[in-house]
């Protein structure tokens, strides 16, 4: 009952932003000439100012990035002696049909002592005897299954946390897989010792289609760019759930994961930043992860992320009208606010009010010049940023619809998100099915 | 049609149909979400490959021992 009236009252939400638009819209077409005319000039002012703020964030962006990436590898690559042991923490919950992917790119990890925790969170499918054929010495990870009732992700890292010994802990999925060195690399940012968690490079295994290719250049362009851009500052604001590494000391002083929000990652991050720790970058240190394969499935995964940030972020309400002391968290929390928040529902207000109008008072050209300026600026952005990762080039054409068609696909999803946590709307963890794009042998 | 008029279009109809759809399949996700049967909370926690083991309760039965002084 509670559920559908927040449907309702996000719907009605939705209908009065539209409503007063066409209202406006119809007003101002019955207007006389003159003030019709300074009625397309402020529209035109609204689209240079969208354009501008565009800009700026991309250029902000683009920039702190590219420091980033001039500056990474400055400590080296460690050697063997100088790698402290890591343990390495697998929440599953009905992962069947993927974590043998997992498990088995653990095995071929290139570093030299490894535990491998895997936490059953109480699954109803195989996951247990699947992982439970893990259990003991595998390459240099001694693996061992832990299981326990359903209680959620946060819950499932905490007992694995608990249940491991070593000074570096690495959180990742049970549909992530990780290259060879990716512990190696991810370990070199620990050289400085106020580091307290290293964020990796989260990228789509399963391409081939155009919404996983999509998604492949969102990860570069859309999440990679602002973790590299805020890895410059030592501020990045999620530590993605497929691939991050922890200093087990920043981890306990802060109490491990919070259960109280669906972004387990986005919370704990806020908590590290909070308690002084500096949040780093380390682009080679990569994880392959599954991504959605239909639409809906890929609702529901951008619905929680977006819901589960705002929870995190709601936990720190009173943060936002005071930047200091504590300023990198500010900073990281109002990031955090505006990119999962703020910008997609402006973003889809503008498409829409600027549609409209364009419609209606003829201004179409404005309009074009618009989509022009900001596919070529996708196009160069993704460009950039697909020859930083060293990623195939193919990617690239994809920015031609990135926009305009799956970031605002995305935005409308994320502004009903948005709308349904302001309404404390309940939810529940409902899991994207898994395809399993691998097959494994060992 | 010139081409200007044409690519005008072209953007102007692709972001009203994109707003559509996105609203189209959020409306088929919590139609999906509303059709999966409600989570019981008998069977919360349970596990398939343990049986949770509940500790007979005191006073029902001769099971329940007094401790002797």
């Amino acid at each position: 009952m509670r559920r559908r009236r927040g449907i309702l009252a996000s719907l009605l939400v939705v209908e009065v932003m539209v409503v007063a638009t066409i209202v406006f819209i119809l007003w101002a077409l019955r207007s006389p000439p003159a003030v019709q005319a300074f009625l397309v000039r402020l529209v035109m002012v609204s689209l240079l100012i969208f354009l501008a703020i565009l800009f700026i964030r991309y250029f902000a962006l683009l920039w702190f990035a590219y420091l980033g990436h001039a500056e990474r590898n400055v400590f080296g690559e460690a050697k063997a002696g100088e790698l402290p042991p890591i343990s390495i923490i697998v929440p599953a919950y009905n992962e069947a049909t993927v974590i043998e992917g997992a498990l088995a790119s653990l095995a071929g990890l290139d570093y030299p002592e490894l535990e491998v925790v895997v936490v059953d969170d109480g699954s109803l499918d195989e996951t247990l005897s699947v992982a439970a054929q893990w259990e003991g010495r595998h390459g240099s990870a001694d693996f061992r299954i832990v299981t326990k009732g359903n209680g959620g992700k946060a819950a499932a890292l905490n007992t694995g946390i608990a249940a491991s010994k070593h000074p570096f802990i690495f959180c990742m999925d049970a549909d992530s897989r990780l290259e060879p060195q990716t512990l190696r690399k991810a370990m070199q940012q620990f050289h400085d010792p106020s580091v307290g968690a290293v964020a990796g490079n989260v990228k789509v295994q399963n391409r081939g289609r155009v919404i996983t290719n999509l998604q492949a250049l969102e990860y570069i362009e859309g999440l990679n760019l602002p973790r590299r851009a805020q890895g410059f500052i030592a501020a990045v604001n999620i530590v993605p759930g497929p691939v991050g590494l922890f200093r087990r000391e920043a981890l306990e002083e802060v109490g491990g994961y919070d259960t109280d929000t669906f972004a387990e990652d986005a919370d704990l991050t806020l908590k590290m930043v909070a308690a002084g720790w500096k949040v780093v970058y380390e682009d080679t240190a990569i994880a392959w992860t599954e991504a959605p394969e239909n639409w809906l499935d890929l609702v529901q995964q951008r619905y929680r992320w977006t819901r589960g940030i705002l929870q995190s972020l709601k936990k720190r309400k009173g943060l936002f009208i005071r930047p200091f002391p504590d300023f990198p968290l500010w900073l990281s929390a109002m990031e955090m606010g505006f990119e999962a928040v703020i910008w997609p529902i402006l973003n889809v207000y503008a498409h829409l009010f600027f549609a409209l109008v364009a419609l209606l008072f003829g201004a179409g050209e404005l309009l074009l010049y618009w989509w022009v300026l900001l596919t070529l600026l996708d196009l160069v952005a993704a460009f950039l940023t697909v020859s930083m990762e060293e990623e195939s080039l193919s990617l690239v054409p994809f920015a031609l619809i990135y926009r305009f068609f799956f970031i605002l696909f995305l935005d409308v999803v994320k502004t009903f998100a948005a709308l349904e946590e302001l309404f404390n709307l309940g939810m529940g963890w409902e899991k994207v099915r898994r395809v399993a794009t691998t097959q494994v042998t060992h | 049609m010139n081409v200007v008029d044409l690519l005008i279009t072209i953007v102007v109809v692709t972001i009203l149909v994109t707003i559509v759809l996105a609203v189209i399949t959020y409306i088929a996700y919590k139609l999906r979400l509303a059709r999966q049967p409600p989570e019981d909370p008998e069977l919360e926690g349970d596990l398939r490959y343990f049986v949770r083991f509940l500790p007979p309760e005191v006073g029902q039965g001769q099971d329940a021992h007094a401790t002797e002084a």
